[in-house]
C-alpha cells in the first residue's frame, strides 16, 4: 500500500485491564503490550482467554477500566472481523466503492488503493457479482479486500482465513505481508498455527486475560532449541542423574525432557543410556519445536 | 460525503427488496383498491333510490296528484307492482279524495316488510306526510276556487310547490366535527391505507439495521468514528422519501385510478402546504416509529414481530381498517391514542372538511410531536444499540 506511517505508529497498552459485568474474573489483567511499525503480531489464546476484548479495546470499541492505551500519531485501524462484514444486497465493486466513499479515499488515492485491493484478493472477475452470491472463499476475501482498501496505521485480523481455500489464503496472506513491508503494524489472530507463524514476527499468548508469553518468534522458534525425549509411560530412572552428571540444562515434560543445548560427547553417551533401557523413547525430536507444540505447552493444552 | 455514500446504499438495498417495495407500495396500493370496492355502498352522499308500492284502490284527481306529490318528495324512488311483498306499502283509503279535508279521517296506511331499515322508513314516512299535506292544500284551494277546477296536473303542481316552497339558508361548517360520518369509499380507502402503507416502512427500516448489525459491517462503521447523527440520518432520510413517495403515488391512485374503476374518484381540495405539511408530519412520525422499532428487535424474527404487530394495532383502533364512525363510543375514544388516527383526521379534514393549512395543523402537530417524543426515544435506543455492537467471534 502506498501509505506508510513507520516514521509516526506505535501503540502501547499500559497495565490494560477490562472486567465484564457479573463475571468473577477479568477478561484482561494487566495486559503491557508495545507494538512498532511494520510489524506484525500474531495474537494466539484459547477461546475466553482475552483476545476479542483486547482487539475491542484497541479498536474503540470498549473502554479500558485499568490501564492505558497510548498511540504515537493518529489512530486509525483497517479492520477485517471474523465475519464477512459488508452488505450482501451489494455488488463486489458497489461494496468497495461504498467503503472507498466512508474511509473518504478521493482521486489517485482512491482509485490506486481499489485496484490494489481488488488485485491483491483477486476479485477482478466477481466485481459486477452481488456479494449474496458469491462462495464462502470469495467472501472472505471481500471482507479482507474492504480491510485492505482502509488506509491505516494499524490492521487487525480476526480470524480472517477461516474457510478459504489455500490458493486464496495464499494471496491474502501475501497481502498481509504486502502490508507490514509498507511499515503498517498488524495484530492478526487465527487458529491457524502455521499463518501465525508464517506472518508474525513476535507472538503473544494471551491465557486466562493475562500475557502468559510475548516472545519474539525467533527466539519462540529458533533452530537451537535442543533435543526432546519422551517416553511411553514415565522417562526411565536413571535419566535424571546422568543429566546431572552431564550437566545439561533440561526443561521436564510430562514423559520426558527437553534438552536445551546438546554437544556431541554428551549426546553420545545419553544415546548409550538410551539404548541400555528396557523401554526406548516414543518421541526422539532434534531442533525446533512447532508453534503447536509451544502454543499446547504454555497455554495448559487448552485449544 | 459519508451520510451520501449510506443513503445511497440504502436506497440501492431497498430497490432490490422486492419483498419491502411490495410491503410499502404493491400492498397498500391493493388494499386502496379492494376496501373502496368493499366500501362503496357505505356513507355516500346520495342516499339510495327506494322501491315503494303505492296502493290506489279508488283512482282521483287527488290520488293522481299524490302519487305525483310523492313521486317529487322521494325523487330517485321506484314504485313497483302491488305484488311486491320486500317493498314498503303505501295504502290510500278508498274514500281518500273524500276524507282529504277531514283530519279526523285517516287518509293513508303503511305497511313495512321486516327488512326495511329505520332510515327508509323514516324517509317513506317524512314523504307521505309531505305528499299528503300538498294534496290536502291542493283540495282546499279547489275547495275554495282559487284552483281552477280545469287545470292540468303539471300547473296544479307547480301553484303548491310555489306555496309551500321553504327558502332556507343552508351553509356547511367546513373542517369541523366528526368528519368520518360523510366520507365515500375512497375519501376513507385511500387514506387509511396510505397511512397504513407509510407505517410499514418499520419493517425495511428493521430489517436493514438488523443485517447490518449481525454482518458486522456496523462493527466497521463503528471502528470508522461513523458518527451516531450520521448513522441515524442515513437510516432516515431515505425511508422519509420513501414515505413521501408513497403518499403521492396512492393519492394519485385516488385520484386517477379508482374513477377508471367506477369507484369514486377523490379531489384533493386546499392549499398545496396543508397537503406538504401533512405528508411530512406522517413521514416524520412513521420513521421515527420505525427507527425505534429498528433499535429495539434483536432479530429479524423480532423486527417482523414487532412492526407487523405495532402496525396491525395501531391500524385497527386507529380507525383505518374499521371506520371510526361505526367504532362504539369506547374504542373512538381509544382511537385517538393512535396516530394513524390523528392522521386519518387531517386527512378528512382536506378531503371532505375542505379545510386550510390552519385547520390542518391541530392534526399535524401532535403527528410532529409524536415523531419528536418517539424519535427522541429512538436515538437513545439507537445509540445504545451501537454501544452494544461489539466485536464477536464464532470460534
Amino acid at each position: 500500500m502506498a501509505a506508510c506511517y513507520w516514521f509516526l505508529f506505535m501503540l502501547e497498552l499500559r497495565g490494560l485491564g477490562f472486567r465484564y459485568p457479573d463475571t468473577e474474573h477479568p477478561a484482561l489483567d494487566g495486559i503491557d503490550l508495545r507494538l512498532e511499525a511494520g510489524q506484525c503480531l500474531g495474537l494466539l489464546g484459547s477461546n475466553g482467554a482475552g483476545k476479542t476484548t483486547l482487539l475491542s479495546l484497541i479498536a474503540g470499541l470498549r473502554q479500558p477500566q485499568q490501564g492505558e492505551i497510548r498511540w504515537q500519531g493518529e489512530r486509525s485501524i483497517g479492520l477485517v472481523p471474523q465475519q464477512p462484514a459488508f452488505h450482501a444486497g451489494l455488488s463486489v465493486k458497489e461494496n468497495l466503492q461504498l467503503f472507498a466513499d466512508l474511509y473518504r479515499l478521493r482521486g489517485t488515492e482512491r482509485s490506486n488503493r481499489l485496484q490494489r485491493c481488488i488485485h491483491d484478493t483477486h476479485l477482478e472477475s466477481l466485481l459486477g457479482t452481488r456479494a449474496a452470491r458469491l462462495s464462502g472463499g470469495q467472501q472472505r476475501r471481500l471482507n479482507f479486500a474492504i480491510g485492505l482498501l482502509q488506509p491505516a496505521a494499524l490492521y487487525l485480523f480476526d480470524e480472517a482465513t477461516v474457510g478459504v481455500d489455500i490458493h486464496s489464503r495464499e494471496l491474502l496472506l501475501g497481502a498481509v505481508q504486502g502490508l507490514t513491508a509498507d511499515g503498517c503494524a498488524v495484530i492478526y489472530t487465527s487458529h491457524y498455527l502455521e499463518e501465525i507463524e508464517r506472518l508474525a514476527q513476535r507472538i503473544v499468548l494471551l491465557a486466562e486475560g493475562q500475557v502468559r508469553l510475548d516472545l519474539d518468534k525467533r527466539q519462540l522458534l529458533g533452530d537451537d532449541h535442543g533435543l526432546l525425549l519422551e517416553w511411553p509411560t514415565a522417562p526411565p530412572s536413571g535419566l535424571d542423574a546422568l543429566l546431572a552428571e552431564l550437566q545439561l540444562e533440561c526443561l521436564p515434560t510430562a514423559r520426558g525432557c527437553r534438552i536445551e543445548r546438546i554437544d556431541a560427547p554428551q549426546l553420545a553417551r545419553l544415546c548409550q543410556f538410551i539404548a541400555s533401557q528396557p523401554q526406548l523413547p516414543d518421541l526422539l525430536r532434534f531442533g525446533r519445536p512447532s508453534l503447536e507444540q509451544l502454543y499446547l505447552h504454555f497455554s495448559g493444552g487448552a485449544l | 460525503m459519508r451520510l451520501r455514500a449510506l443513503v445511497r446504499k440504502e436506497f440501492l438495498l431497498l430497490i432490490r427488496d422486492h419483498h419491502a417495495l411490495g410491503v410499502l407500495f404493491l400492498m397498500p396500493a391493493l388494499f386502496v383498491l379492494l376496501m373502496a370496492f368493499a366500501l362503496a355502498e357505505v356513507n355516500q352522499d346520495r342516499l339510495p333510490a327506494l322501491e315503494l308500492v303505492l296502493e290506489i284502490p279508488q283512482p282521483s284527481e287527488e290520488s293522481a296528484f299524490f302519487a305525483a306529490a310523492l313521486d317529487e318528495q322521494l325523487g330517485e324512488s321506484r314504485r313497483l307492482e302491488s305484488t311486491a311483498t320486500s317493498a314498503p306499502h303505501l295504502r290510500l283509503s278508498p274514500a281518500f279524495a273524500e276524507q282529504l279535508l277531514d283530519t279526523e279521517q285517516a287518509s293513508l296506511g303503511l305497511v313495512f316488510p321486516a327488512a326495511t331499515d329505520a332510515l327508509s322508513r323514516q324517509r317513506v314516512r317524512a314523504a307521505a306526510h309531505a305528499a299528503l299535506a300538498q294534496t290536502r292544500l291542493m283540495a282546499f284551494l279547489l275547495d275554495t276556487g282559487e284552483l281552477d277546477a280545469d287545470s292540468s296536473l303539471a300547473e296544479r303542481m307547480t301553484l303548491i310547490r310555489q306555496r309551500t316552497e321553504v327558502r332556507i339558508n343552508e351553509q356547511e361548517r367546513l373542517a369541523s366535527g366528526a368528519l368520518d360520518q360523510r366520507v365515500n369509499a375512497s375519501q376513507h380507502s385511500v387514506p387509511a391505507w396510505l397511512i397504513f402503507g407509510m407505517f410499514f416502512v418499520m419493517l425495511p427500516m428493521a430489517n436493514s439495521f438488523q443485517r447490518e448489525q449481525q454482518s458486522g459491517t456496523l462493527l466497521r462503521l463503528r471502528c470508522l468514528g461513523v458518527n451516531m447523527g450520521t448513522l441515524a440520518l442515513s437510516k432516515l432520510l431515505p425511508y422519509l422519501a420513501i414515505n413521501l413517495l408513497q403518499f403521492g403515488l396512492l393519492l394519485a391512485i385516488g385520484v386517477w385510478a379508482l374513477p377508471l374503476l367506477g369507484l369514486p374518484g377523490l379531489h384533493l381540495p386546499g392549499s398545496i402546504a396543508a397537503w406538504l405539511l401533512l405528508a411530512g408530519s406522517l413521514a416524520l412520525a412513521a420513521c421515527s416509529l420505525g427507527l425505534a422499532i429498528a433499535s429495539l428487535a434483536r432479530s429479524g424474527e423480532q423486527a417482523l414481530m414487532y412492526s407487523g404487530g405495532i402496525n396491525l394495532i395501531l391500524a385497527a383502533i386507529g380507525g383505518v381498517m374499521v371506520p371510526k364512525s361505526v367504532m362504539p363510543e369506547a374504542m373512538a375514544q381509544l382511537a385517538e391514542l393512535s396516530p394513524m388516527s390523528w392522521g386519518l383526521d387531517a386527512f378528512l379534514v382536506l378531503l371532505v372538511g375542505q379545510g386550510s393549512l390552519t385547520d390542518v395543523a391541530p392534526w399535524c402537530a401532535r403527528l410532529l410531536l409524536f415523531a419528536v417524543g418517539v424519535g427522541a426515544l429512538a436515538l437513545f435506543l439507537f445509540l445504545k444499540r451501537l454501544n452494544d455492537t461489539q466485536w464477536t467471534t464464532h470460534n
